[in-house]
């Protein structure tokens, strides 16, 4: 089983998102920060230059409005005035009270002062009234064909009045004055639209509303309810003429501009709710926070699908390193993104494939090395072929050794000792083997079987047995001597044989042996048994194979069990062991 | 809790959620306090609702209007002043003359009143400022009752050659004695003679103008009065009988036949009225309303009367006349 490893401290996904994430909102939230503010920037000026512009257009149909009066009667005044009655002018009189409703009265005035003519809607008409009219208000610095405009003022304290003074171009034709009735300017700024619901007002200089959409406001003619209207034109003079913002006098607030009518010192303004008036730039606000919101949302989830593209190939790589890492190396790590993450894969892959073969090996060697010298272990195995174990007949040097009076020793020693005695001889006994490239075939109790040539070939297997033979009785007898001290009687012998013999793997799958089967290993078995303790015995092939390399002493003819007929055996001199002996 | 009590009580419960459903769907009512029948009023009612119109109000969508008539008998019109107010109506609109106004504020001193008359609601206690009416009335008034002796300056322009005037007054009008005073007072600044004849009902109108042809006076000038107004088409009809050249305020009289008029554009008076209405409708108290007058006077010219009457139409009145009917 794979154990996931300990989860990072900071993990990549967080940071490849939030990385991604941010490359893509910080931008987009600078621009769009930065285009909201010029946008709104620029809007706030189009929405100044806008009301003003309304302002100014207003201020224009107001300014008709009384132009119109003037222009009407300013054609009143261009006949000088006769000593008799004026019939003419009378009539002129009459048709323009027909023609401009504002005006309420009329009077005419001679180059000296004297009313000469009066007419009226309401008041009777007057002819040669001779009423002194050089003091009414209009009349004040008035020059040949100018006009002159008097107070507004409010009759019974709620209809705006204001009287209009007209001269002749030459001071002989007098001068008229009208009475005008500035309610009707309703009709001009009633019909005055700001946008979907602005409207416009007109404040005279000391601040009092002269012209409403709401005529009633103009009527009460009350200076607190007109105090906001009167704020909002002192906000407009504070800033140089730019529109306001302010609140009305229904507590709305709203955008005001303002124009100013000269002759007459009149302040129109025009204002327009500034929920109105702002609404294109919230448009843009929020169109701006809307994409900005899509931007981020988008953002995130590509931010998102890149970093798990990212995570998945790392995850499955992490989970199959882990898995070949924990020696499955047959798992293989699939991945088709077609990047380095594939190629990282396919590494891995290979990887996990070389690790199996290597592995494979190794536990081949350790196999071999079970039975076969560690050297012809490693030969075998880097020859690659498994063949040499394989079951064939070969001319092998088999070699018996035994352990002499072991049955009765281990009856009565302790189990320990035994174990201990049997542990020495094996690992005296198996240096020997392996330093004569020999293979150690089998182990039992206190015997064992040595094979030489096979399953590796070597050159001279019988003097090599022995040498092999006389290297063994000296280390036992060695390890023998150090026991005898302890009072135990062991002894050691050896048999060899040479002969052809069918050597090979025994068993089944995970409990093999190499071994040989013939006569040659039965010889060599009994040549042991027969032989007594420090002697070595081989058969007659052995002997004729060493003749004259090693000293053999030719023995009498043995009859061993399973042989029909008596065995020549020969037994090997061994000049220090005997020495030994016979010290 | 009996098994009654609680079949009442439900039946209770559910009667007072029936009703205040009805009060939420109810329509806000108008008093509509006329002091004649519908049929002499009709134009006026039609600038009324257009009036109301303007203020977002239409009759039988949003708002009800309650008629009352007086069919020309004035006294009743205290009775039904009060018999609207019982009806806790939302305004009571007077329209039509001061006896109207009155009447109403004598029946409600709490629900708001809107009237339209001719004369000065300050002079006749109506209202303590054109500006601010401080009470629960407000309204529109006509400059007819102020102009009452330009009737008499254009009648006397017509018929240069004569002197003597008769003046129709209707004593039982709160406005007559001031139109008298205005009228004697004009009388001697224009060097004329002023006959004053009464007539507060048809059979003395029907005498006045025997009376006029038969002391051979220059012509008639009506004071402003509704009662008058009203039956521009029956004195329209007597001066054409009896040749009377006569002048009264409201246009209707040259148009049935009469030989001029000159007053308050009543079309326009009636507009606001129906303005202010809705504007009360909406929660605006009178007495943050002005009394509105009506800035226009027409001066009406029938020439075929005067034609009729061998009378020359002089210059000074056709170039001043709005209307002149051929």
């Amino acid at each position: 089983m794979t154990h996931s490893p300990l989860a990072p401290r900071s993990s990549l996904f967080a940071k490849y998102f939030l990385a991604l994430f941010a490359a893509v909102v910080l931008p987009l939230l600078v621009a769009s920060g930065s285009e909201a503010w010029f946008g709104h920037r620029d809007q706030r000026a189009r929405l100044n230059d806008l009301l003003n512009a309304e302002a100014r257009s207003a201020a224009a149909k107001i300014q008709d409005f009384i132009d119109g009066i003037r222009d009407q009667l300013a054609w009143t005044v261009q006949l000088p005035w006769s000593d008799g009655a004026d019939d003419r002018r009378r009539l002129d009189a009459f048709r323009l009270l027909r023609q401009v409703p504002a005006v309420v009265s009329l009077a005419f005035v001679d180059a000296s002062g004297r009313e000469r003519l009066f007419v009226s809607r309401i008041g009777l008409n007057r002819i040669e009234g001779g009423a002194e009219n050089s003091l009414n208000a209009a009349l004040t610095g008035l020059r040949p064909g100018s006009a002159g405009y008097g107070p507004v003022t409010f009759h019974a304290g709620s209809e705006p009045f204001m009287t209009i003074a007209v001269t002749g171009n030459r001071a002989a034709v007098g001068i008229v004055i009208a009475e005008v009735n500035l309610k009707l300017i309703w009709d001009v700024i009633s019909a005055i639209k700001v946008g979907r619901t602005g409207e416009a007002f007109v404040l005279d200089q000391p601040g009092r509303l002269v012209a409403h959409p709401d005529i009633s406001l103009v009527l009460r003619a009350d200076k607190a309810v007109t105090l906001p209207l009167q704020g909002l034109r002192a906000d407009i003079l504070a800033r140089n003429g730019q529109a306001v913002a302010g609140r009305d006098t229904t507590g709305q607030t709203v955008l005001a501009a303002m124009a100013q009518i000269p002759g007459v010192d009149w302040s129109v303004v025009v204002k327009q709710p500034a929920a109105e008036a702002f609404r294109p730039i919230y448009a843009a606000l929020w169109r701006t926070a809307a994409l900005l919101v899509g931007g981020a949302a988008f953002a995130a989830a590509l931010a998102y699908w890149l970093t798990q593209r990212m995570m998945g190939p790392i995850r499955l790589l992490e989970d199959g390193v882990a898995r070949i890492g924990a020696g499955q190396f047959d798992y293989r790590i699939s991945l088709a993104t077609g990047d380095e993450f594939e190629r990282l894969a396919t590494r891995f892959n290979e990887m996990a494939g070389d690790l199996a073969v290597s592995q494979e090996r190794s536990e081949r060697i350790g196999r071999l090395k079970r039975f076969l010298a560690p050297q012809v272990a490693e030969l075998v195995d880097q020859s690659g072929d498994a063949s040499v174990l394989d079951g064939r007949c070969m001319e092998v040097v088999v070699v018996f050794g035994d352990l002499r009076g072991f049955t009765a020793f281990s009856a009565r020693a302790q189990p320990e000792t035994v174990m201990s005695v049997l542990s020495d001889y094996y690992d005296a006994l198996d240096k020997v083997v392996i330093e004569h490239g020999a293979t150690l075939t089998n182990f039992s109790g206190d015997g064992m079987m040595v094979l030489l040539n096979a399953p590796v070939a070597c050159s001279d297997p019988a003097l090599r047995a022995i040498h092999m033979a006389h290297e063994m009785q000296l280390s036992v007898q060695s390890l023998l001597r150090d026991r005898s001290a302890l009072g135990h009687r062991l002894g050691f012998s050896v048999g060899l044989a040479m002969g052809p013999a069918i050597v090979g793997r025994i068993g089944k799958e995970g409990r093999l042996d190499y071994t040989a089967i013939g006569n040659v290993v039965n010889l060599a078995s009994r040549l042991c048994a027969s032989a007594r303790d420090t002697e070595i015995l081989t058969d007659m092939v052995v002997a004729h194979a060493v003749e004259g390399q090693v000293p053999l002493v030719e023995q009498d003819m043995r009859i061993l069990k399973g042989f029909d007929q008596p065995i020549q055996v020969f037994s090997a001199v061994n000049n220090e062991i005997s020495l030994k002996q016979l010290s | 809790m009996t098994k009654r009590d609680i079949i009442a009580f439900v039946g209770v419960a559910a009667a007072s959620t029936i009703s205040a459903r009805a009060q939420q769907r109810a329509m806000p009512v108008i008093g509509y306090l006329g002091s004649e029948s519908p049929e002499p009023y009709t134009s006026r009612i039609s600038a009324f609702l257009q009036g109301l119109k303007e203020s977002g109000f239409t009759q039988g969508h949003n708002v009800a209007i309650d008629f009352q008539w007086a069919e020309g008998k004035y006294d009743r019109l205290p009775a039904l002043a009060k018999y609207i107010a019982s009806r806790q109506v939302a305004v009571i609109v007077a329209p039509g003359g001061a006896e109207v106004a009155l009447a109403a504020r004598s029946a409600t001193s709490t629900i708001p009143i809107v009237f339209e008359m001719g004369g000065d609601p300050i002079a006749l206690g109506l209202v303590e400022s054109l500006s601010r009416p401080g009470g629960n009335l407000t309204g529109v008034t006509s400059l007819s009752v102020e102009v009452s002796h330009k009737r008499l300056e254009f009648l006397s322009e017509f018929i240069p050659t004569t002197k003597t005037f008769a003046v129709a007054v209707n004593p039982t009008s709160p406005t007559s004695s001031s139109q008298l005073r205005n009228l004697r007072t004009a009388a001697s600044d224009l060097g004329l003679q002023l006959h004053v004849l009464n007539a507060s009902s048809e059979p003395e109108i029907d005498s006045m103008f025997v009376a006029v042809s038969q002391m051979r006076m220059g012509g008639l000038v009506f004071t402003s009065d509704p009662y008058f107004a009203y039956r521009s088409q029956r004195l329209a009809a007597l001066a054409i009988r009896h040749g009377v050249p006569a002048i009264t305020q409201a246009q209707d009289f040259p148009i049935a036949g009469g030989l001029m008029s000159y007053g308050g554009d009543f079309q326009q008076s009636h507009r606001h009225t129906g303005i202010y209405a809705g504007r009360v409708i909406t929660g605006e108290r009178p007495s943050d309303l002005p009394v509105q007058r009506v800035t226009k006077l027409e001066l009406f010219v029938n020439l075929k009367a005067a034609n009729a009457l061998g009378i020359a139409v002089p210059a000074s009145l056709l170039s001043s006349a709005d209307v002149v009917i051929e």
